[in-house]
């Protein structure tokens, strides 16, 4: 049985073109960078031309201002504390309640400390409202964080347009986007639409690069601080010596994505919308989270109304087919996803969430496989579900009641 | 998190939900002991239904026959009510019997469970429970009077200790005696408590304050979490306050009341001849940030008409340091 991988917002296969570029870095081009003998400049020249890739590829930017790291996580964590610690006057931060625990963490620390942190709510379909981001500014507002792509829903922000607002504002503060899943998908033009942005992260696995690489773009003239200190590479902004394999994979699964971009996402976009359309017709009580809003093309989220995630995910995985799902039992804590919590989704429902992401190395035959399985893993769940009537084949009447605290 | 359960608990659970033969799925109709526990907002919940044989005399010496269960629940919720069932067919046990059977008992049947699973066997274990009380009542069956503690309205009286699972303080501190749990974590795997918002570990009355009251403090638990006040920085206001250009300041009221005013009279007028229109969506001091409408929403030439059309006039007429935002 050949494995269907529906799980591409978690991470990504190495696509084969990256594997190909990185391995000569490893036996052969072994030397630091930072030496000076012949063979370690060629290997300088190697993170030079990456880096001036990536540039090119968001638009063209002076590439001096793209810093490599070690995952997107480090990138947040360089650009949040980074400006905060660079603007000690400002203790003001606004970001949203959907962020990735990379950013929401990073800003619960910042409260912590003392700092004033804005969590922007959304709306049921994974909206942020701009009239009341408007009234979140302040004059003591020192940056605003706030992802491009939500990892759980794929819900897009209009980050190019919410950049804008804020510089017109007020100069002063620096705008920071956790662009980890919009990277490859959407085109980030920093010179163009997208030149209100201070900095931006993005990481190398969800793009068809290995783990344990990232980069971060900071602006020039953006006052930030840096987060790892010790040597002078990346000119004292992150010290540590290059991964330079890792930085070259980066590089060309950015260029390959570039490349593949408008072809991919179409083909994507269309498996991702059969998938959708032929699941709401087969399964009732299904909802689509962020349906009704401007979404990546990859990713699905569902909810299957009164049944629990975990059991979804570990028939599918018995039947072969990877996804993820946002239910307590799976999260490490005993809450279920937070953004499916900041959305509101029905307490009926927000148990029963399944997440389906694609990637260019997916196939209509995926598709198939799943529309086949999982209405059927939904059928058995619900079988045994107290709140579905097996007779009918519906909820019981008295399911909507179900939320009554636990009897003794 | 990757699985990490016993080739048992996967056994079954794969054959509960393809319905093989000899598992206990569904729910009795009529049932002489029927419990509940966990609903579903707190993501796992569990109906147990039982039938006995009936005793001619005794009914507390009825025998269980049949026990189903519909479970709401991940994979090891749904293994462990399957065990429980299992377990008390076999042992042809009498409902005050099967009140021996503790989560303990499932875990075993189970071969382990992950640390942080532990809580599905507890459920198991609490709907039998409330099955057996459901019985007894039925039966007319005096458990106070056998010697079973029934534990009465601790669940209604007491003080919510875990708002997240609504889990009261004379509840918990049973669980932490019958159990055995020593630390929060050790709560937590066992019945959920103090695992969404964490609120409750270090409060007054907390989760580390009835461990203590149960077991005695122990001075080498961490202190709890000290919360920083808010320092607030003195503002540096870099947006102006609105003013009427003569030194004299507006009120915010009067300032939006001018601008809305500026634009009735000489803005809104000229938009609506190509079919537009502009709406305020906030005023901040002496930044307005609007947003187009109708044919103007999405023109080419929007940022032009905003500065030329909207902010040239507002800036004349009410206030010159007035920045229009497109939004």
């Amino acid at each position: 049985m050949s494995l269907v991988y529906a799980d591409n917002n978690a991470t990504t296969r190495v696509a084969p073109e990256v594997f190909d570029a990185m391995a000569p870095f490893f036996k052969e081009e072994y030397f630091n960078p930072s030496s000076m003998y012949d063979p370690a400049r060629e290997v300088a020249h190697a993170v030079a031309k990456a880096r001036r890739d990536v540039a090119q590829h968001l638009g063209g930017i002076d590439a001096k201002q793209i810093l490599f790291t070690s995952c997107a996580t480090e990138s947040n964590n360089t650009a949040i504390f980074g400006a905060v610690r660079a603007n000690p006057r400002r203790r003001h931060v606004i970001t949203t309640a959907v962020e990735h625990p990379a950013v929401l963490g990073v800003c619960k620390d910042l409260q912590r400390e003392g700092l004033d942190v804005t969590f922007l709510p959304v709306d049921a379909e994974g909206n942020l409202d701009v009239g009341r981001f408007i009234r979140a500014l302040r004059p003591d507002t020192l940056l605003v964080t706030i992802m491009h792509a939500n990892n759980e829903t794929g819900v897009v922000f209009p980050v190019a347009e919410l950049a804008r607002i804020t510089k017109e504002t007020d100069p002063a503060i620096v705008f920071h986007t956790d662009a980890t899943q919009s990277m490859g998908k959407i085109p980030i033009d920093l010179a163009g639409q997208y030149s209100h942005v201070d900095m931006l992260s993005f990481s190398g696995h969800k793009l068809h690069a290995p783990k344990g690489v990232g980069a971060m773009f900071l602006r020039r003239g953006t006052p930030c601080r840096p987060f790892m200190i010790g040597g002078h590479q990346e000119e004292g902004r992150r010290a540590g010596t290059e991964n330079v394999p890792y930085i070259v994979g980066l590089a060309r699964a950015v260029t390959l994505a570039a490349e593949t971009h408008d072809e991919d996402m179409v083909r994507i976009g269309r498996m991702r919308d059969r998938l959708e359309g032929s699941l709401l017709e087969k399964i009732s009580h299904l909802q689509i989270n962020g349906g009704g809003s401007p979404r990546l093309p990859n990713t699905s989220n569902l909810s299957c109304h009164y049944i629990e995630g975990e059991g979804m995910l570990f028939e599918l995985s018995a039947a072969g087919i990877c996804a993820s799902s946002g239910s307590a039992c799976t999260s490490g804590s005993l809450e279920p996803s937070h953004v499916l919590l900041a959305m509101n989704v029905p307490f009926t429902a927000v148990h029963g969430s399944i997440r389906f992401s694609l990637s260019r190395y997916n196939t209509e035959e995926d598709v198939d496989r799943i529309v086949e399985v999982f209405p059927r893993v939904v059928a058995n769940l619900r079988n045994m579900s107290p709140y579905w009537d097996q007779a009918k084949n519906r909820p019981r009447d008295d399911a909507d009641k179900a939320a009554a605290p636990r009897p003794a | 998190m990757a699985w990490e359960y016993s080739e048992k608990t996967k056994q079954l659970f794969m054959d509960a939900v393809q319905g093989k033969p000899g598992t206990h799925l569904g729910e009795i109709k009529d049932p002489d002991g029927m419990g509940e526990h966990g609903s579903i907002a707190c993501g796992d919940s569990m109906r147990f239904t039982f039938r006995v044989e009936r005793h001619p005399t005794d009914p507390a010496k009825d025998v269980i026959t049949d026990a189903r269960y519909l479970t709401f629940g991940c994979t090891s919720a749904i293994a462990a009510s399957e065990a429980l069932c299992a377990l008390i067919e076999r042992g042809h046990y009498t409902p005050i019997e099967a009140l021996k059977i503790q989560n303990k008992d499932i875990v075993e049947y189970l071969e382990g469970l992950p640390d942080q699973k532990i809580h599905c066997s507890v459920m198991g274990a609490e709907a039998l429970e409330a099955a057996v009380f459901n019985w007894a009542q039925k039966r007319g069956v005096d458990l106070a009077a056998l010697g079973i503690d029934i534990h009465p309205d601790e669940q209604n009286e007491g003080r919510i200790v875990c708002k997240c699972f609504s889990l009261t303080e004379p509840y918990l501190k049973r669980k932490i005696k019958e159990l055995n749990l020593r630390t929060i974590p050790e709560i937590t795997n066992a019945v959920k408590a103090g695992g969404a918002c964490m609120s409750c570990h270090h409060v007054p009355g907390g989760l580390q304050d009835l461990l203590d009251e149960v077991w005695g403090a122990d001075a080498k638990h961490p202190a709890p979490l000290k919360i920083l006040p808010n320092i607030r920085m003195p503002d540096d206001t870099e947006i102006p306050t609105p003013g009427d250009g003569n030194g004299e300041v507006l009120s915010p009221y009067h300032f939006s009341k001018q601008v809305e005013k500026a634009l009735d009279d000489y803005v809104r007028p000229m938009l609506k001849r190509d079919g537009g229109d502009v709406e305020i969506v906030d005023i901040k001091g002496t930044l307005v940030y609007c947003r187009f409408q109708g044919a103007c929403a999405g023109c080419a030439g929007a940022a032009q008409t905003m500065t030329m059309m909207i902010e040239r006039p507002l800036k004349d007429m009410v206030d010159e340091r007035i920045r229009v935002i497109q939004v």
